[in-house]
């Protein structure tokens, strides 16, 4: 039972998250507070919705660093499109006309990479300059702020599940949280229990393998890509509606905390191994690695190394555990005799 | 060769030799007066472009106008600044992008009688004076004062600049520092300096964070114009918009929404329009042949006694916003 817990990552992760999570509250008590847990998970939603695109595209054998464009992009012209119609209606518009750019966005992407056969990253390179170029040139660079917004984008933003008084004021679950559990549920079913999961994972592994065992690899790209896009038009527009604001500046340049946040979880840049837990629990330990400095008192000049040695140990202590597993497994297939 | 008429009629004219025949078919001068912004079709340089407007209505005699690129880049600001050399023009009130791009275009302009004045650039070379809205010192100090009084003078603060790096944030935050505690004993700064990197998310997410760490905080002092937003909205989500007072720098366009729930007290800023009037009517002065000296008073709310520091003129235009005056401001 133990030696099969030790071989799992996500084991490993989720102690070295206990083990972080204690020493910050025993310096902080304040750590444990509810109003910080709901704040740390409120941080964690939007980087969740992100990290399950790039799990499934890391699983793949892909990688994909245009999903902050194709986020951007989607939420950007969708509160262009709403504030120049006047849009009074409710939340579920933005979020359907976002989520459907961030489709289409992402097929694009599927297509590029599907039908012309070209290397994941540099597509994906391409069109994150690409799509955010795009977007400045022709839907415009203005930032709408909040007097501007539709109402239900400005509504969303306060809203809350549990609100509870504490002493540091008011403080309530965000709802968006229950999309990330959604759609992390449904990622987590597909990727284990249906055949698609499983032809993302035989790609990942080995691509050749994969189309002569009868996979069609064009058509799992295209299901890959797009869906990425999709989350990324709605984690999109969640970034806009809590920070009620429409900064076209703004989200890219996180690609690289989220991907690492899913390498940090178990996803193999090389493809065909992650899990959503292992990814989930990567963005959380980022997420407190990043947002607990002033909890611990840390000087600003020293927040920035310390976050990144924070990726650095969550990465390593894994690597190692793996390493010392394979070792082993070696050392047990020498010592069985080879037969045949 | 209209500057060289200028010239020629304003030296004869000190010198009280010349002949009153001179050039008898122009009378009356037209200057003409360029005010090369960083960048065109932004809310701020909008702002700046009716103050220029403004200059050019109030003068019969002047012909003042606004340029700039239409991407914050400095070359294509030096090349603004070419064309209009080129064109012929008597002054430039010029805020650069990145003032070492345009010393060497400035030094050809000043080199063929140009006069030049730079905005929001004190450290300019190539200039005859400069003219800042405020002395960064004295408007942190300002900003602790307006904080200090709706904390009652006691309690703990934060505070927050958009960068380490950011040279104006950081004098504002240090003079306002050293001002409660020289001042405000009662007060305390909890916390480091709060870095934002000018993104209204960061002060959001900080913000959470800070009210967390610190249950006692009663104040927040901020700097970009995105610190009082973010931290403004986290402030109205924990419902301490009664308990927190938050001033900054900040534009009522941003920041107006938090204003008038209450979440953001006092935002503080230039405004840019009579920043481009000053900056212009300074040219003229040089070009009406006087020389501008400290305690230069121009007919301007905030730039009525100018101080006078090497070639910097700085004024006392800061314009406090709240909710009672949110309305007059639409920028």
């Amino acid at each position: 039972m133990f030696r099969q817990l030790f071989r799992k990552h996500e084991f490993f992760i989720a102690i070295i998250l206990i083990v972080i999570s204690l020493t910050i509250g025993l310096i902080n008590p304040r750590f444990f507070s509810l109003a910080n847990v709901f704040s740390l998970l409120r941080r964690a939603t939007i980087m969740g919705i992100f990290s399950m695109g790039v799990l499934i595209v890391l699983i793949s054998g892909g990688i994909d660093v245009s999903f902050t464009g194709i986020a951007i992009f989607s939420m950007y012209t969708t509160v262009s499109i709403l504030v120049a119609r006047d849009f009074q209606g409710s939340i579920f518009l933005p979020f359907i006309i976002s989520g459907l750019l961030g489709l289409i966005l992402g097929l694009i992407n599927g297509v590029i990479i599907g039908v012309f056969k070209l290397p994941t990253l540099i597509v994906t390179l391409g069109t994150l300059s690409l799509y955010r170029g795009a977007m400045l040139f022709f839907v415009g660079s203005n930032y709408y702020n909040q007097a501007e917004l539709p109402v239900a984008i400005k509504e969303f933003a306060r809203a809350s599940v549990f609100t509870v008084e504490t002493s540091s004021g008011k403080t309530g679950l965000h709802p968006t949280f229950f999309i990330l559990a959604f759609l992390g549920f449904i990622v987590w079913y597909v990727l284990k229990y249906t055949m698609l999961g499983r032809s993302f994972y035989a790609m990942g592994g080995d691509r050749e393998s994969a189309e002569r065992a009868g996979f069609n690899i064009l058509r799992t790209q295209l299901i890959i890509y797009g869906f990425a896009g999709l989350l990324s038009g709605i984690g999109g527009m969640i970034v806009g509606a809590l920070f009620r604001q429409a900064n076209p500046f703004s989200i890219v340049g996180t690609e690289l905390d989220i991907i690492a946040a899913a390498v940090l979880g178990g996803a193999s840049i090389a493809g065909g191994r992650g899990s959503v837990i292992g990814t989930l629990l990567g963005v959380v330990l980022i997420t407190i690695a990043k947002n607990s400095l002033v909890l611990l008192g840390i000087p600003s000049e020293w927040q920035r190394v310390i976050v990144g040695f924070f990726i650095l140990l969550g990465t390593a202590i894994p690597m190692v555990q793996s390493l010392v597993v394979q070792r082993r497994l070696a050392m047990q297939r020498d010592e069985i005799p080879v037969t045949s | 060769m209209k500057r060289i008429l200028v010239a020629v009629l304003l030296l004869g004219l000190l010198l009280s030799a010349c002949s009153p025949a001179a050039p008898a078919e122009k009378p009356v001068e037209e200057y003409v007066m360029a005010t090369v912004v960083k960048l065109t079709g932004v809310g701020w340089f909008d702002r700046m472009e009716e103050g220029v407007a403004d200059f050019d209505a109030a003068y019969d005699y002047v012909e003042a106008f606004q340029q700039g690129p239409s991407q914050a880049d400095a070359a294509l600001q030096v090349q603004v600044l070419e064309d209009l050399l080129a064109q012929g023009v008597d002054s430039l009130c010029v805020i650069p992008f990145q003032p070492e791009a345009v010393e060497p275009v400035l030094q050809r302009a000043r080199e063929e009688g140009v006069v030049v004045i730079s905005h929001e650039a004190s450290n300019q070379q190539n200039i005859d004076f400069d003219i800042e809205a405020f002395d960064n010192a004295a408007y942190g100090r300002h900003l602790m004062d307006h904080l200090a009084e709706m904390m009652g003078e006691e309690g703990e603060y934060v505070v927050f600049v958009g960068s380490l790096t950011s040279t104006t944030h950081n004098e504002w935050i240090d003079a306002a520092i050293a001002h409660q505690l020289e001042n405000y004993p009662n007060m305390m700064m909890v916390g480091d300096k709060n870095e934002s990197y000018d993104d209204a998310q960061t002060a959001y997410e900080r913000g959470r964070e800070l009210l967390v760490a610190f249950p006692d905080l009663k104040g927040m002092q901020g700097s970009s114009a995105n610190d009082v937003v973010g931290f403004g909205q986290a402030v109205e989500e924990a419902g301490l918009q009664d308990e927190i007072a938050v001033v900054g720098t900040s534009l009522a366009s941003m920041s107006g929404a938090l204003v008038e729930t209450g979440a953001v007290d006092l935002i503080s800023f230039w405004d840019p329009a009579m920043a481009g009037y000053a900056c212009n009517e300074i040219a003229l002065l040089v070009l009406q042949g006087e020389t501008p000296a400290d305690g230069l008073s121009l007919d301007l709310p905030g730039y009525e006694s100018l101080t006078l520091i090497g070639k910097v003129f700085y004024g006392q235009a800061w314009v406090d916003v709240t909710l009672d005056n949110l309305a007059d401001w639409d920028f």
